[in-house]
């Protein structure tokens, strides 16, 4: 009796604990150096920046769909991973390998893929969200290129699981940091391949139309001017602007209509935007993008 | 002894009882609406539509002249349980809804021609509490 009683009690004392993981008393532990949003920020609004930022992804497959070819050279080396000692460069390059097997993926080049599911569990282990990467599935998928969709709904879900848990444990910094890399990885690539054809106008508006996520980028990083990685980043992201104050976007809105098909309401958008940018807005926006890859990937 | 036994016991049967009626799990709807995105619709984001803890769920994404977007809802019960799914353009203006003649549809497909911050909103019919989940896709 004396038994079930110590073992209900000693039940009843671990459900009642903080419920803190180890992994997650490690990931607290090891981010004492890293700094959050200044005093007065709301939270929340930095979440819903960071939200909607759009996957690069999205980039990699309107590059295959314009027919241009695959250029792992463009890419950075998975190799290069001993050279990000600070969790700064940690979570950086960690979004820019994101984007980096986000192209292989789509190009079937799995066998390059493999490698960077490698450094990207090795980083995400180091900075201690390792736990949200599952290298093992990933790592099957890869290995046959009829799992395309399941691989990239899985590699989707795990950097969407790593910014959620990087948000909700106040760390937002590192979160933007990772969302800022993957651009600029996908702005390095999108940059490279529009200048290699020139005549290809949707590939020039791809690179134009980032302006808006830019913005958006720049506004995320204002919170943070009390850190001097992230403000010396914000100055590089701010010469990038200048380069694209040459850009005009304009919007017209027009109503939308719609039919249901199927079951699912499909509408037809009837608005617009005209995005003005030639391709020497092209070659200055490749030039400034490219040096501060440089920095982030050096 | 067997008092003490029963009132440990009793404690611990409050410390594992059931969720509350009130409590929304949209977590577990964001993540079963994944898998029902359309062929062809590489997932994006899952969203929570907590209908209890607020009367109206909003969030925004940059969307992409040149590539078609899915939005669906997954709730309990009937296909949407009264959730309805807008999309507002930068402006505010209203350029897509599930709500269509008094019809509640499940799924909306955008493809989008101008590229800018679109707020996807997500409102009640009714006053009573709604718990469900939303995933967004993409192709070209």
């Amino acid at each position: 009796m004396r038994l079930l009683i110590l073992g209900i009690t000693t039940t009843l004392l671990v459900s009642c604990s903080s419920g803190k993981k180890p992994d997650d008393e490690a990931f607290l532990k090891s981010l004492e150096n890293e700094t959050s949003a200044g005093a007065g920020v709301d939270e929340e609004v930095i979440n819903s920046i960071l939200e909607q930022i759009p996957s690069p992804l999205e980039i990699s497959v309107l590059l295959k769909e314009s027919g241009s070819k695959y250029s792992p050279e463009m890419l950075n080396p998975s190799t290069n991973i001993p050279k990000y000692n600070s969790n700064y460069k940690k979570a950086l390059n960690l979004g820019v390998y994101g984007t980096d097997l986000g192209y292989t993926n789509i190009f079937g080049r799995n066998s390059d893929g493999i490698k960077y599911i490698t450094s990207i569990k090795s980083l995400a282990d180091e900075l201690n969200i390792g736990q949200f990467f599952d290298v093992v599935t990933i790592g099957r998928l890869a290995a046959n290129s009829k799992n395309l969709d399941s691989l990239l709904l899985i590699t989707t879900m795990n950097f969407n699981h790593i910014n959620h848990y990087l948000q909700s444990q106040s760390r937002d910094n590192l979160s933007v940091l990772l969302l800022t890399g993957g651009w600029v990885e996908a702005m390095h690539v999108t940059c490279q391949t529009a200048v290699k054809n020139p005549s290809n106008l949707e590939l020039r508006e791809k690179v134009g139309e980032q302006k808006i996520v830019l913005e958006q980028i720049l506004l995320l990083f204002s919170f943070y001017k009390d850190d001097a990685n992230m403000a010396g980043l914000l100055a590089d992201l701010e010469s990038l602007k200048a380069a694209y104050d040459k850009v005009e976007i304009s919007y017209t809105y027009k109503e939308s209509t719609m039919q249901i098909v199927d079951g699912v309401a499909v509408i037809k958008d009837n608005s617009t935007t005209t995005i003005n940018i030639t391709p020497q807005n092209v070659e200055e926006i490749k030039n400034v993008t490219n040096s501060i890859r440089e920095k982030i990937t050096s | 002894m067997k008092k003490l036994v029963f009132a440990v016991f009793c404690l611990f049967s409050l410390g594992m009882s059931p969720i509350p009626d009130q409590t929304c799990d949209s977590e577990s709807f964001a993540t079963a609406c994944i898998p029902k995105l359309a062929n062809g619709f590489n997932f994006l984001k899952s969203y929570k539509v907590d209908g209890i803890a607020k009367d109206k769920v909003e969030y925004s994404y940059v969307f992409t002249k040149g590539t078609q977007y899915l939005i669906n809802l997954c709730a309990n019960g009937t296909a949407t349980d009264g959730i309805v799914v807008s999309i507002f353009d930068k402006e505010r203006n209203k350029v897509a809804t599930s709500k269509v003649n008094g019809q509640f549809i499940s799924a909306i497909a955008y493809p989008c021609n101008a590229t800018g911050i679109y707020y996807i909103q997500y409102t009640f019919d009714d006053p009573s509490a709604h718990c469900g989940g939303s995933a967004l896709g993409f192709k070209r």
